[in-house]
């Protein structure tokens, strides 16, 4: 069975792209956090749609668990290794083609293994970049950002909460492959929508049932999407990151309301000196002494001009929202000490060097994130310390940030606790911590609405209609259940 | 069929015996002229179909046993709140009509941003509230006396300010649904009690199921909540109005300014529409007193800024010769309104508009600066509150073109539009003549911009058949031009395919029979297995498009 399977996949994607050395069949089944997995039978690497379309189709004719797996490692959410035995994954890594770029419309179209770091180069020639998660991974595919909605740095621009999300072609775990959005409305050809000066741009629909919103947050449970368009901005001329240190978080919180009300700053997020020094260490000694040093919170401010009257943008924004920190007790200032805005902003707005930053203080981390409001965040930091301290985990090693999302809308708020893995003790420490904090984030209000891991059981468990709805939708897109089977279920 | 004595009561046991009828006069009051503006479906000279009973539910468990006592029965249902357009009434004979009127709660969260409201919650109400703490809301084009959670969930909903605060799908946050099913759901946050800040997840999104680019017109259960975001409003906390009907007006404090842009050429009017798409100067952008027609523009705009005036003084309003100079300036053009939330931003705002201006040869109109003008215009486009407006040249009008997509390309084809309009005006007596060019709508669709949003307002006579017929050939013309170009279906179309000419719903057989030919049918096939499961006795009418999953052609 193992060989016919080996050589129906080889006829499917060719023999060069199916691995099943023991060595790179262990590398995909376990990541960097404590989710266990299972060993895949298979790894195979797709070229293009056809062969995607092709092995999910043999997939539902064999009951075969496909496991689509698009950025590099390493991982850490526990999505990407497999839950089930005899699991293939499918590493979209190859489909690396920037397939448009269009400055008139501001999009652009990506296949699944482009970069942040090949993407934004791309774009800057055209003039153009795509907002950004904080920081992300250098191997992070960008498809997978968008579709998993890891927070961007501008929530102002952030219309809809898929934001820079809008069309796909996704690959449904039943075999059949459409676009979704504006692209459904046409023929299925993307060269054909271009020549027709159709460029992807809205994303809902294209009908009553809005198909954006099914692959997005679902670990790839529910298909795999081949090529996403997304929604760009004009580079800017002039850019500065400010700083605005606090001892407390809560003397930060009116600040960011009003900022944020006002539809003020490019960029927007607040975190407490732990996670600056670690976004800005190179070495776990640097990072320490930055802890020393660095204000105990801080609101970091971007403000940005770009073609249009540059100067007078930056120059109006930045004197506005100065006046705003100082109407709540507070200064904002260019430069911490030691620390300018440049280098910030550029660690802040590209992806990491290849030792991921998180990783950087103590070799490992697990982070529990969530989504809520910006007035509850005081409360849910309380819990936190108050764990770490029940715990013996040093609360100062605790980075915490949370990003406006939406417009301001609502709040992504990520505790980052990092550990020594050749440490057995604080391994387990922080694994306790981990499992712990996320139930009793849980119980304080705290909505995983990207229900990695353990935090699928919490979450659905406290909504018994939703889960029975998620149940159906994933019976009618993948009734075979071989996408990322065992994800997303209590 | 009358609905049994049995069904009647087990409903009116619901509700009580306030709020539940069957009187014939009760009843018919709920059917829908087909002829006029039925967004966008029709003019068809018919109505829709006579309700069993008309249901006013005060609560969400009132809706959800009378969804369950339909489930029961078989009785088709439609909910209904402020029920502008045809798709809030019923389209079959054994079916009830649900009035939503008793639920119009409204709770502001003013530090969050965001307003929880019921159905009754008419957009000029939430817009009161929500100014009182400095706040505000997309009002989409069907004007502030209508259902916010109507446009929100259940329609399209774009309009003036969507460019700066986003279309209402945009700003929906978390809902709660009783569907078809009579299960009652809490999408997002809300389901999970963690409040009603995140319409999405956990995971992939449900609300998926009930608002895609457009909703689903009340054809898929009954939305009884839902939150929407809200964005600044930096002027006083109650929108001050003065004048004498019909020239009401704002006036504003001096960080409120609106201006009507005009332009040489349609280039020059891309170049500006593409540069504000670009960079944040808008608080509202619109083409809106084109609706009245190009050649009817300023003399309307007149006669509706002077109380003493009237629409039979419009003949002699176009001979004036300062009026046609002022009409002519504004031939191609649309309004902005800009709000400084600061005294720096208004200045920064003020020279973006004098730049983009320069960069796209425009001008400022200046009949549009005189005070009396400007304030009335900062109200209309503000509150949308001058709905009736529409009706005014002929007793109905219609949406058509709808040229809503890629701004380069659309611009381009706007004079060779308006000629087709501008023929049938001339050469037929349905439709009123009023220059061809009588297109409207907003600057951009979506947040931000890239998406246009327009319409072409054809005005007719919704009682008179010969109007009726001949407004629907134009229709016809106008999709026939629309096809020729590549630019998909007319706007006066958009319902055509949910609703047959007689107003009843279609069947499975006619619905498979359009979507079959569809280029990509999945997108119809999977809207029918969505029904399936969430809606299994196909209550909700024929609004919700579907094929039959077997009738896909192989290969597509």
């Amino acid at each position: 069975m193992f060989d016919s399977m080996k050589e129906k996949l080889a006829t499917i994607v060719g023999a060069d792209n199916v691995k099943d050395d023991a060595g790179i069949l262990e590398s995909y089944a376990k990541d960097q956090s404590f989710a266990t997995g299972i060993r895949p039978w298979f790894v195979v690497k797709p070229q293009n749609a056809q062969q995607v379309q092709d092995l999910v189709k043999w997939a539902n004719e064999t009951s075969t668990p496909l496991v689509p797996v698009s950025s590099g490692g390493p991982h850490h959410k526990g999505d990407t290794i497999p839950s089930v035995p005899q699991s293939v994954i499918v590493d979209l890594s190859g489909m690396n083609r920037i397939l448009n770029i269009n400055r008139q419309q501001r999009m652009t179209v990506v296949e699944p293994g482009v970069t942040y770091g090949e993407l934004q180069e791309a774009l800057a020639k055209e003039g153009m970049t795509l907002s950004m998660p904080l920081a992300p991974r250098a191997t992070k595919s960008v498809m997978t950002s968008v579709l998993e909605v890891e927070p961007r740095l501008n929530a102002n621009h952030q219309w809809q909460y898929h934001d820079p999300l809008r069309c796909m072609e996704v690959v449904w775990g039943d075999g059949n492959s459409m676009f979704t959005g504006e692209a459904a409305g046409g023929v299925k050809d993307l060269e054909k929508q271009w020549d027709a000066q159709k460029w992807q741009v809205s994303g809902n629909g294209p009908n009553m049932f809005d198909f954006l919103r099914i692959p997005t947050q679902a670990q790839g449970t529910m298909g795999i999407v081949t090529w996403a368009s997304l929604k760009c901005e004009v580079l800017p001329t002039i850019h500065n990151m400010h700083f605005v240190p606090a001892k407390k978080l809560e003397n930060l919180i009116d600040f960011v309301y009003r900022v944020i009300r006002l539809r003020f700053s490019d960029e927007l997020m607040v975190m407490n000196g732990s996670y600056l020094a670690e976004l800005l260490g190179e070495s776990a000694e640097q990072i320490q002494q930055l802890k020393a040093e660095l204000p105990q919170w801080v609101a970091l401010v971007g403000v940005l001009g770009r073609e249009l009257l540059p100067e007078d943008r930056v120059e109006q924004q930045t004197s506005d929202i100065e006046e705003i920190a100082q109407q709540h007790g507070l200064k904002m200032v260019p430069a911490l000490p030691k620390i300018k805005g440049d280098k910030v902003l550029a660690k802040a707005l590209n992806p990491s060097k290849e030792l991921y930053w998180k990783e950087t203080a103590k070799g490992a981390y697990q982070d529990i994130f969530f989504v809520t409001t910006l007035d509850k965040t005081p409360m849910f930091l309380k819990a936190m310390y108050e764990l770490a301290e029940d715990e013996g985990y040093n609360t100062s090693d605790i980075g915490v940030y949370i990003q406006p999302q939406h417009c301001g809308s609502s709040y992504h708020l990520e505790f980052h606790l990092p550990y020594d893995p050749n440490n057995a003790l604080e391994t387990a420490k922080v694994k306790r911590m981990f499992e712990k904090g996320s139930e009793l984030m849980s119980g304080l209000g705290a909505f995983y609405a990207r229900p990695y891991g353990m935090w699928a059981k919490l979450q659905l468990n406290k909504d018994a209609q939703s889960y029975n709805a998620l149940k159906k939708l994933k019976k009618i897109f993948d009734p075979n259940d071989v996408m990322n089977t065992g994800k997303l279920t209590v | 069929m009358a609905l049994a004595r049995e069904i009647y009561q087990a409903l009116e046991d619901i509700v009580g015996k306030k709020n539940i009828s069957e009187d014939i006069g009760v009843c018919e009051s709920y059917r829908s002229i087909a002829s006029q503006t039925s967004a966008h479906y029709g003019p068809f000279d018919h109505w829709t179909p006579l309700p069993q009973a008309v249901i006013l539910p005060g609560s969400t468990e009132e809706v959800q046993n009378v969804v369950r006592i339909c489930n029961k029965y078989k009785i088709q249902f439609k909910a209904g709140s402020t029920f502008y357009a045809t798709m809030a009434y019923i389209g079959s004979d054994y079916a009830v009509q649900l009035d939503m009127r008793r639920m119009s709660k409204i709770e502001i969260d003013a530090k969050n941003q965001c307003a929880i409201i019921e159905p009754y919650a008419i957009a000029a109400v939430v817009q009161a509230e929500a100014m009182k703490v400095g706040l505000n809301l997309n009002i989409p084009g069907v004007g502030c006396s209508s259902s916010t959670l109507a446009s929100t969930s259940g329609w399209a909903g774009f309009g003036p300010t969507s460019i700066f605060m986003g279309a209402s799908g945009e700003n929906l946050l978390s809902a709660e649904w009783v569907l078809p099913d009579g299960e009652v759901i809490k999408t997002g946050s809300a389901g999970a009690g963690a409040g009603w800040f995140c319409g999405e997840g956990p995971g992939p999104s449900f609300r998926s199921v009930f608002r895609g680019v457009t909703g689903v017109a009340g054809s898929m259960g009954v939305c009884t909540k839902i939150a929407v975001r809200l964005h600044p409003w930096p002027g006083p906390t109650f929108l001050p109005s003065d004048g004498v009907l019909p020239a009401y007006k704002a006036v504003l404090p001096d960080n409120f300014k609106c201006y009507t842009l005009c332009f040489p050429d349609w280039e020059g009017w891309t170049t500006a529409a593409a540069i504000i798409h670009e960079n944040d100067v808008l608080y509202l952008g619109h083409r809106q007193y084109n609706m009245f027609g190009r050649n009817l523009k300023g003399a309307m705009i007149r006669i509706l800024t002077d109380p003493e005036k009237q629409l039979c003084d419009l003949p002699e309003l176009l001979e004036d010769p300062e009026l046609q100079k002022q009409n002519e300036s504004m031939k191609l053009e649309f309004q902005v309104v800009i709000a400084g939330m600061t005294k720096k931003d208004m200045e920064y705002k003020e020279k973006a508009i004098d730049e983009i201006l320069k960069l796209s040869r425009g001008w400022k109109n200046e009949m549009m600066l005189e005070k009396d003008v400007h304030d009335w215009a900062l109200l209309y486009l503000l509150r949308l509150g001058h709905k009736n407006l529409n009706y005014v040249l002929c007793g109905a009008y219609e949406g058509n073109f709808g040229m809503s997509s890629n701004l380069y390309v659309t611009t381009p084809l706007m004079e060779e539009a308006s000629a087709l309009k501008r023929k049938w005006e001339v050469e037929a007596t349905a439709i009123a003549a009023t220059g061809g060019d009588s297109e409207m709508g907003s600057i951009s669709g979506i947040g931000g911009g890239g998406v246009t949003g327009w319409e072409y307002f054809t005005n007719f006579d919704a009682y008179d058949k010969d109007s009726i017929r001949g407004t629907k050939e134009f229709f016809d013309d106008t999709q026939r031009w629309m096809t020729e170009h590549g630019l998909g279906g007319d706007f006066s179309r958009w319902n055509t395919e949910c609703r047959r000419e007689d107003s009843y719903n279609y069947t499975q057989e006619e619905h498979d029979s359009f979507f079959v030919k569809m280029a990509q049918p999945h997108v119809m096939a999977y809207q029918w297995k969505v029904r399936e499961a969430f809606n299994p006795n196909h209550l909700g009418g024929s609004y919700y498009r579907t094929l039959t999953p077997d009738k896909v052609p192989e290969g597509k």
